[in-house]
């Protein structure tokens, strides 16, 4: 049971940095990115050929991370022009296109063969099942460092452009902000953890190929980040750990459930799943968390405007 | 008013749904320990997703054959068989986590099932580790290729086995300047290459090849290729969903070049017939490994199945046979270890032996010294070194009104 715990908690953490990063580009900059997997499925194909090429994990996972980031930015610049759904439908444009290069260049990325035997760093504690609590402690370390970064981003003046951009970026403009850059610069952090995400995932299973990288993971990370509160990095955490409490809890239904055929229950299984999260999205619309905001009181006295 | 109330149903649900998911999560601690500890199989199938269809009827059998040796007293003086099944969701990652689940909770000794190459793949490590036996019914070669230390067994025809079947039922059609439409699928990409050797070996010819992308939202640039070569007969070999959509293109365009695919396509427990109809699906010829179909033992298994007398099961006998083989061995290696009895599975399944046909009564004859050798509801359960099944018949049918007609039986 701790063993698998340990699974599912990886699995958490993984969702969570997802989580975080698409917090980051849509909760706080406003860029609906719905090719998440897309970029996800980048940073796990680079850090898997890096490692299968002899380089160290860390090397590994800077190249998966600057790759990704690249793009991302690429993708930030050339739709610089486009609103909110029209920057959705690049993203979802992009994901295809990155899934059908996964697919299709097999010389490259074992096309629908996939990768296998990627070897991932260890960290090997004591007793039974030891790699997969030192792989665990990875994944909760790189979390950790994640949300360290996209916190430091949000309370600091950037995070407050990234809001402005979000809620008015002509506004942003006026007051003399370069909103391309803070777009640019956003969808591009957030790209790297996502890459970030994506080679915790290649390391963890050890084998990648094309199937798992379906948009369920896109909607997972949509789910996380709603469910969460849109904008509150702490939110999210809870968020994505509920999520995937959600979906991987409910497989334990049936060890309780005998009288249902496995068959009706795997169907019953997704539409609890999907019960549950618009229950929650009914009584609770706003997430868990709250965005961020410092209070007026906290700044510094200024002379109120003369009253006329 | 209604606003109070409309609280208090909140409340009730919220404490309820709290309450039902203490007691998921508390499952595993609450269950009652039983007098002699239970032998556990987990089983990774598919219920959702696009292989959905055959988990129910891989439950059914393994349900059939843990029940008939319960019933007969069980394993190893009395330890009966439990089932763990999880839903492989047709999704590499969440077989994953099933697997997981099943080794590291329900710790069970061996894991069968795995309809699908790339669950396969990606879980297989995962019982190498564990020294867990894993029996699958996929076909990518892969899966039985790198060293696994005796612990894998394919209870299906690998996929270069049936490129050449495909190419023989064409030959013999007389087509021979044929066309290639392949799904980007381990699977399928894997039989491309036999499918070629054998058409040029007999003399004929492979004039187009076309690999196609799964899940895409139109075929028509695809059909238009390949059936504009104007070739005598094209093999298309993929899965239900997307060669749905290829046959009602090719309809929709007016061709008329025969089509030659698979049963899990052109099949699928008819669902393709209930798809397009009979008048778009007449004439398409399709094959797939099949169990023996005039052995007794498959008509007795079809009866136990509660299935009409001419059903073919394409999978359920596989499992069938994974729970028996896996009884078996487990009885004649008198130990649940896996590593062990993982190294009498051909003695008790490859020749030589007394032929028996049914579990119960070869558990019999193994409890009594004998040597046997098992034959299966879905095949003869005959393997080589690595683990993939020898000898698997295939049967190759055609639709003609609107029904699947049996032409003959590949060996």
């Amino acid at each position: 049971m701790i063993a698998f715990l340990v699974t599912i908690l990886t699995l958490v953490a993984i969702a969570a940095i997802l989580a975080l990063a698409l917090n980051l580009q849509w909760g706080l900059c406003g860029m609906v990115n719905f090719g998440l997997v897309g970029f996800f499925a980048l940073g796990a194909y680079a850090a898997a050929l890096l490692s299968l090429a002899g380089a160290g994990p860390a090397l590994a996972l800077l190249g998966a991370m600057v790759i990704t980031a690249a793009c991302g930015a690429a993708v930030a610049a050339l739709s610089h022009r486009l609103a909110e759904e029209y920057l959705a439908i690049v993203t979802l444009g992009f994901g295809e296109v990155v899934r059908l290069t996964l697919l299709n260049e097999s010389w490259l990325t074992g096309g629908a063969l996939g990768l296998p035997g990627i070897p991932s760093p260890t960290l090997r504690l004591p007793g039974p099942g030891g790699e997969h609590v030192g792989f665990l402690v990875l994944c909760l370390i790189a979390l950790a460092l994640a949300y360290l970064v996209v916190e430091r981003l949000a309370r600091a003046p950037f995070g407050r452009l990234m809001r402005a951009v979000r809620d008015d970026d002509v506004v942003a403009a006026t007051l003399g902000k370069d909103v391309v850059r803070v777009r640019i610069a956003a969808f591009a952090i957030g790209c790297a953890l996502l890459a970030l995400g994506g080679a915790l995932h290649a390391w963890h299973f050890g084998y990648i190929d094309p199937s798992q990288f379906t948009p369920i993971v896109t909607a997972y990370a949509f789910m996380a980040v709603i469910a969460g509160g849109r904008g509150s990095n702490p939110g999210i955490l809870v968020g994505a750990g509920v999520v995937m409490l959600l979906i991987e809890g409910s497989r334990f239904l049936k060890d309780v459930v005998d009288f249902v055929a496995a068959d009706q229950l795997a169907a019953l299984r997704l539409i609890l799943i999907g019960a549950g999260l618009i229950l929650f999205l009914i009584y609770r619309p706003q997430g868990l968390g709250r965005e961020y905001r410092r209070s007026a009181a906290s700044f510094p006295t200024v002379p109120a405007p003369a009253s006329s | 008013m209604t606003g109070r109330k409309y609280t208090l149903t909140r409340r009730h649900l919220l404490h309820r749904g709290t309450a039902a998911a203490t007691l998921a999560l508390a499952a595993p601690w609450v269950r009652p320990a039983h007098a002699a500890e239970p032998i556990r199989i987990g089983i990774v199938i598919p219920f959702t997703g696009a292989s959905g269809v055959y988990g129910s009827e891989m439950e059914q059998a393994a349900r059939l054959v843990a029940r008939r040796i319960n019933e007969a007293g069980g394993l190893l003086g009395g330890r009966s068989l439990e089932l763990i099944i999880e839903d492989s969701e047709s999704q590499p990652t969440s077989g994953v986590v099933a697997t997981r689940k099943l080794l590291e909770v329900n710790r069970v000794e061996a894991i069968i099932g795995y309809w699908g190459s790339p669950i396969a793949m990606a879980s297989k490590q995962l019982l190498i580790d564990a020294g867990k036996v894993m029996m699958v019914s996929c076909a990518a070669n892969a899966v039985t290729e790198d060293p696994h230390d005796g612990l894998i067994w394919r209870f299906q025809a690998k996929s270069t086995q049936w490129g050449p079947v495909g190419a023989r039922i064409m030959l013999n059609k007389g087509e021979r300047r044929v066309a290639v439409l392949a799904q980007q699928n381990p699977f399928v990409i894997s039989m491309v290459e036999p499918f070629r050797a054998e058409i040029e070996r007999q003399g004929g010819e492979v004039i187009r090849e076309v690999i196609y992308n799964p899940d895409q939202p139109s075929y028509r640039a695809e059909v238009e290729e390949i059936f504009g070569t104007d070739p005598d007969g094209v093999f298309i070999p993929g899965l239900l969903t997307d060669f749905t959509s290829i046959v009602k293109e090719y309809y929709r365009a007016g061709f008329d070049t025969p089509i030659t695919s698979l049963s899990i396509a052109a099949d699928a427990n008819g669902k393709f017939i209930e798809n397009v109809g009979a008048e778009l699906a007449e004439g398409i010829h399709h094959f797939q490994p099949a169990p023996p179909l005039d052995s007794p033992n498959y008509k007795r298994f079809v009866r136990e199945m509660g299935a009409p007398e001419d059903t073919i099961f394409l999978f359920a006998g596989n499992a069938y046979d994974q729970l028996s083989v896996a009884a078996l061995a487990i009885e004649k290696a008198g130990t649940t270890e896996a590593r062990q009895w993982t190294r009498v599975i051909p003695a008790v399944s490859n020749p030589p032996g007394t032929r028996v046909l049914d579990p119960v009564e070869a558990l019999e004859l193994v409890r009594r010294g004998e040597e046997i050798d098992f034959i299966g509801a879905g095949s003869d359960c005959d393997f080589n070194d690595i683990g993939d099944q020898l000898n698997r018949h295939f049967l190759h049918r055609v639709i003609r009104d609107g029904r699947n007609e049996k032409v003959q039986v590949i060996a």
